[in-house]
């Protein structure tokens, strides 16, 4: 018999090992203070332990996960040439089907529609095929290698911006999953990532031209009946809203005053629905001496005034579009009153220049003796193609305005003073340097081939990670020691046995979970706990029957014998069905539940090794021992 | 040590009386999901935005929920006030959920807690990073994506188990153990509905985890009745299983009362994101236990008696 069991005990002993040494570089690591771990990490040492200890999940460390997906429909309507009204109207139709229904497949919808509408597509795709099968099929692969490139820039962006451990994968078609341990500032984070960093620069439409066109819009918005009701709900705004902002409502006029009859006093005192009705569009903005403002609770309405279609065709019919500054700022008026506005431009429609040009982008802050000493900058530099483009546009409108534009948003917009060779310039208007540092990333990074939109977000903060980490560990050790300690005065050395057998049971399902590189959530914490209960049954199972056996006036060796073999079925059975709950939590979980679906399916089948192969092995060890007279159970 | 000698209870004569027991509570929380108009999704599933924010004392709810009912985000008013706002953990800390809406600003999350902390100006944290404890945002995509995928987590768990067990055993058990399970899973979700808990992703898992209780529970007792099934021929099928049921007995009590104890720490201790997901596991252990003595087994008394008509 002693040979029999002494290879059981040698592989006993050899999965011990392994275990322990699996799980080393994780004690390691819990050990380590934070200066050991700095000095690890130049060495370059820290990454091959962190590789190969056991990952926490955000929901334990703190962090943020990102779903974002790609905008298939404005990719595909962007690489197609001459655009016209039929197809745009049917990108149109496709985007309102996918707000109904989102689980449809873009692809689908669009041949569906294209099919529908008999739409050419040889027409606006000819470089990608002759038949419509033909450019579908290249298009798909287009939008494929879009999502491929846009991992590729998130990758580059993160890379550059500095965190830890980013994880950042694709998932199917159109998605990329970007998961940030530890990071702390999330809101950073999260406009790097949404960042599209197209950078355009426009001319700026001169003043007149935006009065005559800010006159034409008051008109023609006169006519919409909607509008009143736009005005009649920022009526009921402007009672709750001071004084002074109401009557500077009245003092835009100033700036277009030169068509319209000047303003007295006496009136602008009053601000009611008849200086709305009379110019709903400019009785809404402030004059800031040069430009328009937008006072913050206004930029709504004037959003959707400046969305409607009949407004868009006048806009368009000069060649011009309006975009609002990147960020409110307060401005003080006229009468001394400070109010938080944006900055809103007229623009010509066409960029002259994109960012496709940019070299190099670096923050910095700005040299001493100019305009923007101190202030938080970037510098940017062309290459020969943009540079030459860039000293014609400027040369030859000195004098005028350039809008500096990243993502539909107006950083700057300073005016030409002379000729700019050499395709230096740089952006202002940054809050603090670390914006700047974020926008010299992505320019350097380079624009997104399409539009990304966050579809979800989870962010932890790290205060509610840790506090979710120390009830956990303090409720598995409870736990853990109220069971350890009950099955030790029910069974006596039998329970001793079973709770050996757990404590090696806990430490084989994290063996495994860092040799997997598997990461530990909450729920997976949940999991270990349920682990517990599921290795504590199988023995309690067996326990039971061998105490059956006994009653039978067995021998302890016989009891053992009988007790093992009719409980084996029991506890497969009963561990299978467990099982396979497991299994399809983890096929169709994400996430946490895809942690807690590891630790539960490793945890049986370890539970299940431990109660039939370790305790065994144990009790016929005692069994087989000289003196040995009476089974303590 | 041992709790139990030899137990001999007639469980099987009682089993009338534990049958309105479990159809009253069930009624109750099948009154309450209808009432209420099916489960209360959590944003996981409905599509929505969540803040739960750190305040630096303690913080009146009322107030809160006031306070969210002029949210003006570059002006567009916004009056989340009828919303959920409850306490988070412990009386300093807020949580707040607003489902999808139509024409949502972007990064709603992050604009809510930034409304709150300029409301609450003198009960904040210094840093804004200190005050926002966790906020998520779920996309009405992802929300019906994963309603799918846990519906088809759950027939397909069934599917398997109900396959296995008629394997290893009969059909009869498997449609015994199936009972028991969906009436577990049944009196949880009620339970649920009556205290109004929501149903998040991780509650899905626990609900499954409680389909795994149920079933190794029930198994246990189903194994032993196979067993005295093969050994004692003369025995009326009532009998046997009365038997069976009182000689897992020990096991039962002992296994049921560690998870119990295992779970209700977890419960107790184990923070806030996992106490709906410990209170599930709770309740499914208590059912659990129960279903598997006068759900399963009467159902398969039932089945016999009635095949052999």
């Amino acid at each position: 018999m002693q040979n029999k069991l002494t290879p059981r005990f040698l592989l006993i002993g050899l999965v011990l090992v392994w275990g322990i040494w699996s799980l080393w570089p994780t004690i390691k690591l819990q050990n380590l203070s934070d200066d050991e771990k700095n000095t690890l990490r130049i060495e370059g040492k820290l990454e091959e332990i962190e590789t190969k200890a056991i990952k926490q999940g955000l929901d334990l460390k703190g962090g943020m996960y990102i779903v974002l997906e790609v905008d298939l429909p404005t990719l595909i309507e962007n690489i197609a040439i001459n655009k016209d009204g039929k197809l745009s109207s049917i990108f149109d139709k496709i985007r309102a089907d996918i707000s109904i229904s989102p689980e449809a497949d873009f692809f689908d919808l669009f041949s569906e529609h294209v099919e529908k509408n008999q739409l050419k597509l040889s027409r606006y795709y000819y470089d990608y095929g002759s038949s419509s099968d033909d450019i579908l099929s290249s298009l798909n692969d287009e939008a494929e290698d879009a999502i491929n490139r846009v991992l590729e820039i998130l990758q580059n962006r993160i890379d550059q911006f500095g965190v830890a451990e980013p994880t950042i994968q694709k998932q199917g078609s159109q998605r990329i999953i970007v998961e940030l341990a530890g990071v702390q500032n999330s809101e950073r984070a999260r406009s790097l990532l949404e960042s599209t960093a197209l950078l355009e620069f426009y001319l700026v439409k001169d003043v007149t031209t935006t009065n005559e066109l800010m006159i034409k819009i008051d008109q023609i918005l006169k006519k919409d009946k909607s509008v009143a009701s736009v005005a009649k709900e920022l009526k009921s705004q402007e009672i709750e809203s001071d004084d002074a902002s109401s009557e500077q409502a009245v003092s835009v006029s100033e700036l277009f005053g030169g068509v319209e009859s000047t303003t007295d006093e006496a009136d602008s005192a009053i601000v009611d629905e008849d200086i709305f009705a009379e110019r709903p569009f400019s009785s809404l903005l402030r004059s800031l001496g040069n430009s328009i403002g937008v006072p913050e609770k206004n930029t709504f309405a004037i959003k959707k005034l400046i969305e409607k279609p009949e407004v868009q065709e006048r806009l368009a019919s000069v060649g011009s579009n309006f975009l609002f500054g990147h960020k409110a700022e307060d401005y003080v008026l006229t009468d001394g009153s400070v109010e938080r506005m944006y900055a809103l431009y007229l623009l010509d429609d066409q960029a002259e220049l994109t960012g496709g040009v940019v070299e190099e982008a670096k923050a910095n802050l700005g040299p001493q003796g100019t305009t923007s000493a101190g202030q938080p900058i970037v510098n940017l530099s062309m290459n020969s193609d943009g540079a030459r483009k860039w000293a014609i546009m400027t040369g030859s409108n000195v004098g005028r305005q350039v809008a500096i534009v990243l993502d539909k948003k107006v950083h700057m917009a300073p005016n030409i003073r002379e000729k700019i060779s050499g395709g230096g310039t740089l952006i202002e208007g940054f809050a603090n340097i670390d914006e700047a540092k974020d926008i010299a990333i992505v320019l350097r990074a380079g624009a997104l081939p399409a539009p990304v939109e966050i579809i979800e977000e989870r962010v932890i903060g790290p205060s509610l990670g840790a506090e979710s980490v120390k009830s956990g560990t303090l409720s598995v050790l409870i736990g853990l020691v109220i069971v350890l300690v009950f099955m030790i005065f029910y069974y006596r050395t039998a329970g001793t046995i079973a709770d050996f057998a757990l404590v090696w049971n806990i430490v084989l399902v994290l063996a495994i979970l860092a040799s997997l590189q598997a990461t530990l959530t909450l729920p997976g914490i949940a999991g270990l706990i349920l682990t517990v209960g599921m290795s504590i049954d199988a023995n309690v199972i067996i326990f039971e029957r061998i105490r059956e056996e006994l009653d039978k006036g067995k021998t302890a060796k016989a009891a053992i014998d009988g007790g093992y073999n009719r409980a084996l079925t029991t506890i497969i059975d009963a561990n299978m069905t467990t099982l396979i709950a497991a299994l399809v939590l983890w096929q169709f979980g994400t996430g946490p539940i895809r942690g807690f679906a590891t630790v539960l399916f490793w945890g049986i089948l370890i539970s299940m090794f431990t109660a039939i192969f370790v305790t065994r092995t144990i009790f016929n060890a005692f069994v087989n021992r000289k003196g040995f007279s009476k089974l303590s159970i | 040590m041992r709790l139990l000698k030899n137990p001999n209870f007639d469980f099987m004569s009682k089993k009338l009386f534990a049958l309105t027991i479990s159809g009253l509570i069930g009624l109750a929380g099948i009154v309450s999901l209808i009432f209420h108009g099916g489960p209360k999704l959590s944003i996981d599933f409905k599509g929505g935005t969540f803040v739960a924010v750190q305040f630096t004392e303690d913080i009146n709810v009322e107030e809160v929920r006031s306070k969210m009912g002029d949210v003006n985000i570059d002006g567009q008013a916004f009056d989340f006030s009828r919303e959920e706002v409850k306490h988070f953990g412990n009386q300093t800390a807020v949580s707040v959920r607003v489902p999808h809406i139509e024409s949502s600003p972007s990064n709603l999350a992050q604009k809510i807690a930034v409304h709150l902390y300029n409301a609450f100006s003198n009960k904040v944290p210094e840093n804004m990073i200190d005050f926002i404890l966790s906020k998520g945002m779920v996309g009405p995509k992802i929300g019906s994506e994963l309603s799918g995928k846990a519906i088809m987590a759950i027939f397909s768990a069934l599917g398997l188990i109900l396959l296995y067990i008629s394997i290893r055993f009969e059909f009869k058990f498997a449609l015994g153990a199936i009972a028991a399970l969906s009436h577990d899973v049944l009196i949880t979700l009620g339970m649920f509905s009556l205290l109004s808990y929501e149903i998040s992703l991780p509650i899905i898992a626990a609900f499954l985890t409680i389909v795994g209780y149920s079933l190794n529970d029930t198994i246990v007792i189903f194994d032993r009745i196979r067993e005295n099934l093969k050994s004692s021929k003369r025995d009326s099928y009532t009998d046997i299983v009365n038997k069976s049921i009182n000689q897992s007995l020990s096991r039962t009590i002992i296994t049921s009362l560690t998870t119990f104890v295992v779970v209700f720490i977890l419960w107790f201790f184990g923070g806030e994101v996992i106490n709906t997901f410990a209170f599930a596991m709770i309740v499914g252990v208590i059912v659990g236990t129960y279903s598997s003595i006068y759900i399963a087994s009467p159902l398969v008394i039932f089945l016999h008696e009635n095949a052999k008509k």
